[in-house]
């Protein structure tokens, strides 16, 4: 008469991001105040291809990229194939990376970057609605408004800029393939870096 | 580090190195470092052709952690670049289990408390002993708190000199404690399903082996989401697990490492498959739930009624009750009273049951059968009931079985209740296992069910005066019926002295039996002076039924018997030096290394080695046979198994007589192979 079930949940402390976005399928809408308090929406793209960057500048992973100068090219190259660049930053207040809108201009013009918008997002709900996990973490929506690519911003998990020239560019080969009207040969990748600094 | 400086360094480290082992590292960070690592060898004088294990002695600073091999939502594992000898080959980072770290809704697997990673390096063989080996490893990690993250990078390098081999007991006891935190092999492939966004994972795990916090850690993305939490369901010798799958999930094989708390862990593959849920017990209880539990106990309780064991005194009682012609009044006043002693005694050993639960211990419904002394109580009580049924002697008025009164009626009842637990056990097994699951109001509603189902034949006596008038009439006929029911109830007792035989061996059942005997004949002598009418016709009774009962409790529970499961008959715990004995006497050895949580072990134990078949086998070779009990991970163990097998336990030797080596039979075993297993005489 042994009928031992016993149960045992684990990490009760976990709250799972909520909603995450599915490759193949249409990227969820959003509503964000860029750096100079404007209201930005995904959908006023619709035509374009938009590429998503999570950014935290505090973060080692996003300084290899911005110090190398390689996330102001993929920009530059980006925007050149008629794409649209939001760079969002999910950092809540207190935490590591969480700017307001004049911190965030003077990181734009100290990095001499391009994007073209700079989003805050300091409660997480882009961040979390998107399951951005990591700093920098890439997505790419294609002209239909179709998520095309999640993950890494290339294949080299490391801080070390030394990687950078010999890393796919994981990004940028996504938008060749969508300009180019083929399928993106590869559609996710880990995402590397430091965690996103959600709230709590 | 310039040349220059990593000559000198490495000339610094050659001189310390004559003083004794030594390590260090040398950080080529800008800053101190987060996290102290020293690059520790076993041995600085690891043997030519030998393995050598190095650690990374890792320390972070308190508030930082460090990453596993899979770091979780973010984070990075450790890179290593060697700069090694030529010959010499650095193996693959083993990571001890990880702990679970949740920031911001995100999870994160690491090391928060100081922690090794060990790797292994081959040394060549043929090079001359005092060869110098400089070792130096470029580091690339990351480290991290809860608000910011740095990627750090240290060159650690040690000297190592080919030399003998030898261990120092300190260092061996760092390395020990060490890789008793590495994830040890499980050996069973586990099972995995991703359905519908959930992952469900099935792992073989013997249902007695115990486990603390379970929890899944993938090696690799694909497999769970990772910050879901994990549900775990245990049942009978499988672990299924259920989580959140990832959202796009992997094909093909899994690994990971099933953690099982205080830092031990499996190290786990599983094939994709299909994985039943089990249903766990409802721990929220609905009302309807509870009420279908009340209403199987009571029909168990009712069917109860008809139990050798309970027939004979609840006919008694009716025939008592048909007998007397009472008053209507007196006969639900019995009634009652028999009731109030069935549910009284069912509550009485529903709470033991429950507190004893409560405080941790593995009871069973028929806990109190499982001591042979309450066996052999209720051998004696109903070997007493059975002679007072042939007639042997009769139990004085008002006494329970007795024809009067309400008391008589609640004793009866408490004995019925009492006497019917043995027959319990087949028939409302599943009931009463799932009332020890329940909730303990409802774990009493079930036990206050049963108690009432055993009662309601004679409640309806009690109550229902038609049913009284249609029992026969009292007559010779009761005397004869009187004597045939005994016969039930000499068939329960001869379960009992079964039962008895079962858990106290051939002497513990003669012991139960001659007591018995004894109470009979002080019985006897006791409804003979009845007989005779003479006064005090219970002293020869009384010091009779004394003895057996401080017979009976002298009864000692067969303990060889209860250990007959873990490993063979005449096998002694392995050791090194008891093998070394055994082998320099000339015996042949047959050496196995089992553990509690290994299934395979467990089904090689019952279907092969633990066989009539098997002893003969060893028997007539006059083989020698050592067991190894690796449930607990114990080092020396350890390191003898992971020399001969990398998979873990199950691991089986055979040392044929005179062979230099050991033969490593299968992880399956069978009858016959170790039948033709080569060397040693037949005798």
């Amino acid at each position: 008469m042994r009928l031992l079930v016993s149960i045992a949940i684990a990490a009760l402390a976990a709250t799972p991001i909520a909603a995450q976005q599915v490759t193949g399928r249409p990227a969820g809408n959003f509503r964000l105040m860029d750096a100079d308090g404007r209201a930005v929406t995904l959908g006023q793209f619709k035509g374009r291809p938009v590429v998503l960057e999570w950014n935290n500048p505090g973060c080692p992973f996003v300084q290899k990229h911005y110090a190398s100068g390689n996330m102001q090219a993929t920009q530059a190259k980006a925007r050149a194939m008629g794409a649209a660049w939001l760079t969002i930053n999910s950092a809540a207040p207190g935490k590591q990376g969480y700017m307001t809108g004049a911190q965030a201009k003077a990181l734009i013009a100290k990095e001499k970057a391009q994007p073209t918008a700079y989003l805050l997002d300091p409660q997480g709900r882009v961040g979390k609605g998107y399951g951005a996990k990591t700093t920098p973490h890439m997505y790419l929506i294609d002209a239909s408004g179709t998520l095309v690519y999640q993950g890494g911003i290339d294949d080299k998990p490391t801080a070390d800029k030394g990687d950078i020239a010999g890393a796919r560019n994981h990004l940028l080969a996504a938008l060749d393939e969508v300009k180019a009207g083929k399928k993106v040969s590869v559609p996710e990748a880990r995402p590397y870096g430091c965690s996103v600094k959600y709230a709590g | 580090m310039t040349a220059r400086q990593a000559w000198l360094s490495a000339f610094f480290f050659a001189v310390m190195t004559l003083f004794g082992p030594f390590a260090t590292a040398q950080s080529s960070a800008a800053q101190a470092p987060h996290v102290a690592i020293t690059l520790v060898p076993e041995t600085a004088r690891p043997a030519a052709g030998s393995t050598v294990t190095l650690a990374f002695d890792s320390r972070p600073e308190p508030e930082w952690h460090g990453y596993w091999q899979n770091p979780g939502d973010a984070g990075i594992e450790t890179r290593l670049k060697w700069a090694l000898p030529d010959g010499v080959a650095a193996g693959s980072l083993r990571y001890p289990v990880p702990e679970r770290l949740i920031v911001g809704g995100l999870m994160n697997y690491v090391y928060e408390a100081p922690f090794a990673q060990l790797v292994d390096l081959q040394i060549p063989t043929g090079v001359a002993p005092g060869t110098r080996l400089p070792v130096s490893v470029k580091a690339d990690y990351l480290v991290c708190t809860k608000e910011i993250c740095v990627p750090e990078t240290q060159t650690l390098s040690t000297v190592l000199t080919v030399g003998d081999g030898a261990i120092d007991a300190a260092t061996r006891a760092r390395f020990d404690g060490w890789r008793q935190k590495l994830p040890r092999p499980l050996g069973s492939p586990a099972t995995w399903q991703a359905r519908d966004g959930a992952f469900r994972l099935a792992i073989p795990f013997p249902g007695s082996a115990p486990a603390g916090d379970l929890y899944f850690y993938p090696l690799a993305g694909g497999a769970i989401d990772y910050a879901a939490p994990q549900t775990v369901a245990r049942d009978g010798d499988r672990i299924v697990l259920s989580t959140k799958a990832a959202a796009t999930p992997a094909s093909g094989q899994i690994e990971g490492v099933l953690a099982t708390g205080a830092g031990q862990g499996f190290a786990i593959t599983a094939a994709p498959g299909s994985v039943a849920a089990i249903v766990p017990a409802e721990t929220g209880v609905t009302a309807s739930a509870a009420l279908l539990a009340f209403a199987g106990a009571l029909i168990g309780g009712l069917l109860l009624n008809i139990m050798p064991c309970v027939f004979p005194i609840l006919s008694l009682k009716a025939l008592s009750l048909a007998k007397s012609g009472e008053t209507e009044g007196a006969a639900r006043r019995e009634a009652l009273a028999y009731t109030a002693g069935v549910v009284l005694v069912c509550l009485a050993l529903g709470g033991t049951l429950l507190a004893l639960r409560a405080g941790g211990a593995s009871v069973g419904w028929a806990f109190q059968l499982q001591d042979p002394r309450v066996i052999g109580v209720l051998l004696l009580l109903t070997m007493g009931i059975a002679f007072n049924l042939t007639g042997l002697f009769e139990l004085p008025t008002p006494r329970f079985a007795g024809r009067s009164g309400a008391g008589g009626a609640f004793m009866t009842g408490a004995l019925a209740a009492f006497v019917a637990t043995p027959c319990t056990g087949p028939f409302m097994g599943a009931a009463l296992g799932a009332a020890l699951v329940l909730p303990p109001l409802i774990a009493m509603l079930v036990f206050v069910g049963l108690g009432l189902g055993i009662a309601l034949p004679f409640l309806a006596i009690g109550f229902v005066p038609a049913l009284r008038r249609r029992l026969p009439k009292p007559g010779a006929w009761m005397g004869r019926l009187r004597r045939t029911l005994s016969v039930p109830m000499f068939v329960t007792a001869l379960a009992l002295a079964w039962v008895l035989g079962r858990q106290a061996g051939v002497n513990g059942m003669s012991i139960g039996l001659a007591a018995a005997l004894l109470a009979g004949v002080g019985l006897w002598w006791t409804g003979r002076r009845q007989h005779g009418g003479g006064e005090r016709a219970w002293w020869p009774a009384v010091p009779a039924i004394a003895l057996a009962l401080l017979a009976v409790a002298l009864v000692k529970p067969q303990a060889i018997a209860a250990a007959g499961a873990e490993g063979i008959a005449g096998a002694e715990p392995f050791s090194e030096q008891r093998l070394a004995a055994l082998r320099a006497e000339g015996r042949p050895v047959f050496a196995y290394f089992t553990a509690d949580w290994c299934l395979t072990c467990k089904v090689n134990e019952r279907a092969v080695l633990d066989t009539d078949a098997t002893r003969q086998t060893f028997a007539n070779r006059n083989a020698a046979v050592l067991v190894g009990d690796w449930t607990d991970g114990d080092p020396a163990l350890g390191r003898f198994i992971e020399a001969h097998n990398r998979a873990g336990v199950p691991l089986y030797l055979w040392y044929a007589k005179g062979a230099a080596q050991a033969q490593v039979l299968p992880q399956m075993l069978t009858t016959r192979m170790l039948k033709e297993l080569p060397g040693g005489e037949t005798r």
